[in-house]
């Protein structure tokens, strides 16, 4: 990943991940679904993106993606990449062979222009093999799902759940807090990972799998539960102490929904990929969960994808958005330049639509028709059924996504005519 | 000319009350909480407690609050779907163009005759949230419309199909949809044929629970500006339900605020909106972000989770969460009890709570260190000052610690303003 010329990236920050020209088809009997096709944007290291559109345009899909997380079938990658580069830590034990040395540095040069000093190459998470992909999950990216209910086992207690992300990802700083086990030390980390990884369970399950750490076992759960306790605490959960020893059904909406920050959070990922983490909670509690991822990513300089249907939250805690339509990117931007100046006519008819406290009644703005069917969507822009501005080009060119300003990027003809007689030519893909 | 039925002395509003279509009074829904193999009765959920309020015709009224205080509780009730525990609904049968009168006796739902509960029934419909529930999956949209029709033998063969295509027409959806099924409309489709199916006894009231709730905004607004045409044409009166506050705004007429089971709030909505005077209010409107408000003001939130509505707060229910909370909002024994929950290692130590009433009891610890440390905790910082202060005696002797809290002030719905009530202490000063 050398040339950083795509029209989506923050102007001011290096990528941490790309997603480039990703495609993701769905069987089904009238045809493969088109759900996602063709879709590129940049996170910044460090940054909060957003990522809206109506339901079923795609943003879950794009979302699981980056964690191998499309059934597949249904689904099939049909096209696309989406690199990562990791960002340096001092605990490299979870590094398998296909998280390479930058190739310009070799790992070594801290400001290093080709890998922003972290070291690494880019790996595309679509191609990665399993095992690469175990240690990525969780370790390097997180995921937030929007219905904590379902994503905690109902049978663990909080602590036990927790106490397994530790040990799988963090078992030798664990180690460590017990004053290590000499040289053995490495080797019983990496036994205890792996207990840990293969089965869920007990604590003590997994511990005693382990042989080195059963004479340590005392010293252990209470180092992990002190971890354990510092996570949940840094979600401001009221009680820690109390939470770890409960189970998931004894625990509000809210505090589950805190649980799984502190889960996400756990082994301090470089990416975090929350999939509308409020939609499910109480509207007095949406905004305080946001905050609080805020706070945390601010403070960890944690990069968050965050997928929300709430614009107003995304224009209250995201640097930049993307807003897909029909499984495209229509609009990149700064949330400012976004929310005050959209200029794609689907953004505009977005923001529309949203009931204001400035007007109170009357008639709401609404876009005429609904979403198209994405089995074989004809050529042109995936908006010009809907489209007030619609020309004859936009049915037959599809609209690519160009920069406007270095702040903002559209796929409309409304704001990047077509050159005259073009063809709709798919962008390529650059290789490392 | 006065509502009749004010038999517990709360009064609603009496202005236009010939208008009222209808009228719920001290409206109370309890369930029962089982336990153990013999499922005895162990307590009561407070899911209503206490509510009045009267829906004229053709207006919106709308209904927030947090989840599990109550709306689909209440809108069950009101709908007749649900038998209070308690209080009554008022409905006025005699039709649009009835003079306008009082309700009275005979409009009371549980004591109708079956011919008028028949219609009444016919003109309170509902629409709810899940519309994937509600419409029967293996039913055309044929039959799922027109069945109100056909049972009520308004219409049958050709006329019946006829009045459904009028239906679906007039919610945007035409003859082409009669043979298709439910899974194969998107969302905001479904939510139509739900309202064109609740709209074709041609009732006079539309109980609409989180109506869009599950729609993507833009869809969200193809419905809302259904339903004020609707409303226009048909002058409809819309009980509109929804924690979505800028719809709210949008389409009520009236607002109703409900904390754990009661009305804390109702007034013109404009006036809510701009001068909301009950605290809860307040911060159901500042945690909601809005697309017009500057980004940078952080945004309030409200500390603390909704307490036990098993075992709800006393004098002001909101006293437990309110940030502004005085010494005579109705800080009682259980206070106590709530805060030691939240310190596992005194909590484990109470042994029993001997109360003489609500305000005063012995709590008895294990052992006297324990109870000198909740002593001790009772008069810092760690509780709230305006607790502090309402507390009359505070003894502890070995392992016994002995309460006693100030009597609170009687908190209770009040005119604040033309229409608008709260039921908070602080209200209108
Ligand atoms: N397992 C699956 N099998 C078949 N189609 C699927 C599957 N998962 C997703 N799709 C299709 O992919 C498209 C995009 O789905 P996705 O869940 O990403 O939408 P979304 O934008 O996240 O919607 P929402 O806002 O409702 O979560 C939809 O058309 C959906 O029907
Ligand atoms: N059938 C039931 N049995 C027991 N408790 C119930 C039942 N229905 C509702 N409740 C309780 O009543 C309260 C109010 O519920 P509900 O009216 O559904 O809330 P809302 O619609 O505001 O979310 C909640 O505490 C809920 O758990
Ligand atoms: S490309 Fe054409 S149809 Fe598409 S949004 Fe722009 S103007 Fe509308
Ligand atoms: S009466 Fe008013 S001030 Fe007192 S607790 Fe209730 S809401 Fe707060
Ligand atoms: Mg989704
Ligand atoms: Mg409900």
């Amino acid at each position: 990943m050398t040339s950083i010329e795509t029209p989506t990236e923050n102007p001011t920050r290096p990528a941490i991940a790309r997603v480039q020209g990703l495609k993701v088809h769905f069987a089904s009997k009238k045809g493969p679904v088109h759900a996602v096709d063709g879709v590129d944007f940049d996170i910044a290291d460090g940054e909060m993106l957003g990522l809206v559109g109506e339901t079923g345009c795609g943003k879950s899909v794009t979302g699981r993606a980056f964690l191998g997380l499309i059934p597949q079938p249904p689904a099939r990658i049909a096209g696309g990449r989406i690199l990562f580069r990791p960002r340096r830590r001092e605990d490299t034990s979870e590094d398998t062979p296909e998280f390479r040395p930058c190739p310009t540095c070799k790992g070594a040069d801290i400001v290093c222009a080709t890998c922003n000093g972290s070291g690494y190459d880019t790996l595309d998470l679509l191609a990665v093999k399993p095992r690469t992909m175990r240690a990525i999950r969780g370790r390097r990216i997180a995921m937030i799902f929007q219905d904590p209910g379902k994503a905690l086992n109902p049978i663990l207690t909080i602590g036990d759940q927790l106490a397994e992300v530790f040990l799988q990802h963090a078992s030798a700083d664990l180690l460590a807090d017990i004053g290590g086990t000499g040289d053995m030390g490495g080797l019983a980390a990496g036994a205890v990972g792996r207990a840990a990884r293969q089965e869920s369970g007990r604590l003590d399950g997994i511990l005693s799998r382990v042989p080195p750490v059963r004479g340590h076992l005392r010293r252990l759960r209470a180092a992990l539960e002190d971890r354990i306790a510092a996570a949940l605490a840094e979600t401001q959960i009221s009680n820690p102490r109390r939470v770890i020893r409960s189970y998931p059904h004894e625990l509000s909406g809210g505090m589950r929904q805190r649980v799984m920050i502190a889960q996400a959070l756990a082994c301090d990922p470089d990416l975090i990929i929350a999939d509308e983490p409020t939609t499910a909670l109480d509207v007095t509690i949406q905004a305080k969960i946001m905050e609080l991822i805020k706070m945390l990513q601010e403070k960890r300089k944690t990069s968050v994808l965050y997928i929300s249907h709430d614009l107003s939250l995304v224009r209250r805690t995201c640097d930049r958005v993307v807003v897909m339509y029909a499984g495209r990117v229509a609009e990149v931007g700064g949330v400012r330049e976004v929310f005050a100046a959209p200029r794609h006519p689907y953004t505009r008819g977005l923001l529309d639509a949203i009931p204001r406290s400035g007007e109170t009644r009357g008639v709401l703005a609404s876009i005429p028709g609904t979403v198209p069917e994405l089995v074989s969507p004809p050529p042109g822009c995936r908006f010009a059924d809907r489209c007030v501005h619609v020309m004859p080009e936009c049915t037959r060119v599809n609209p690519t996504l160009q920069p406007l300003t270095p702040d903002q990027s559209v796929s409309c003809f409304l704001a990047h005519p077509p050159a005259p007689g073009a063809a709709h030519k798919e962008p390529e893909l650059q290789e490392t | 000319m006065n509502v009749k039925v004010d038999t517990d002395g709360t009064v609603a509003h009496q202005d236009d009350a010939g208008d009222v279509l209808l009228s719920v009074r001290n409206l109370r829904k309890y369930f029962p909480i089982k336990d153990g193999v013999l499922q005895n009765v162990v307590g009561h959920v407070k899911a209503v407690d206490g509510v009045s309020f009267d829906i004229r015709r053709g207006e919106t009224v709308g209904l927030v609050g947090e989840s599990g205080c109550g709306k689909s509780t209440l809108s069950g009730c009101v709908s007749g779907l649900t038998d209070p525990t308690g209080g009554s609904v008022h409905f006025n049968t005699r039709g649009r163009g009835s003079a306008h009168g009082p309700l009275d006796e005979g409009d009371r739902i549980d004591r109708m005759d079956r011919a008028t509960f028949a219609k009444y029934r016919r003109n309170v419909q509902m629409v709810f949230q899940d519309n994937f529930a509600s419409l029967n999956p293996r039913q055309l949209v044929v039959d799922i419309v027109g069945r109100p029709l056909r049972v009520h033998g308004i219409a049958s063969g050709t006329a019946l199909q006829e009045k459904v295509v009028e239906l679906l027409e007039q919610v945007g959806l035409g003859r082409q949809h009669l043979y298709r099924y439910p899974h194969q409309f998107s969302g905001g489709q479904r939510q139509r044929i739900s309202i064109a199916r609740a709209l074709a006894l041609d009732p006079e009231l539309i109980v609409l629970d989180e109506p869009t709730s599950a729609l993507d905004v833009s869809v969200q607004a193809q419905i809302l500006n259904l339903l004020n045409d609707l409303q226009a044409e048909r002058h409809l009166a819309y009980l509109f339900i929804t924690h979505d506050l800028s719809v709210v705004r949008h389409m009520a007429d009236r607002t109703i605020t409900m904390y754990l089971g009661k009305v804390v709030e109702e007034g013109p909505t404009q006036d809510l909106f701009e001068t909301p005077e009950h605290p809860y209010t307040k911060v159901l409107l500042a945690a909601k972000p809005d697309l017009d408000d500057d980004p940078d003001v952080p945004i309030q939130t409200l500390a603390g989770s909704i307490p036990d509505p098993a075992r709800p707060p006393s004098g002001c229910r909101f006293h437990t969460r309110c940030p502004v909370a005085t010494s005579t909002c109705g800080w009682e024994i259980d206070d106590i009890v709530r805060e030691l929950e939240t310190r596992e290692d005194l909590f484990d130590k109470l042994v029993g709570v001997d109360r003489k009433s609500d305000l005063e009891a012995t709590l008895t610890f294990s052992d006297s260190a324990a109870a000198h440390a909740v002593w001790e905790a009772i008069r810092s910082d760690s509780v709230p000052e305006t607790m502090r202060d309402a507390i009359e005696t505070l003894d502890v002797r070995d392992g016994a610690l002995m309460v006693r809290f100030a009597k609170p002030s009687a908190i209770e719905l009040r005119e604040v303003g033309t229409g608008h009530r709260a039921a908070c202490i602080l209200a209108g000063e």
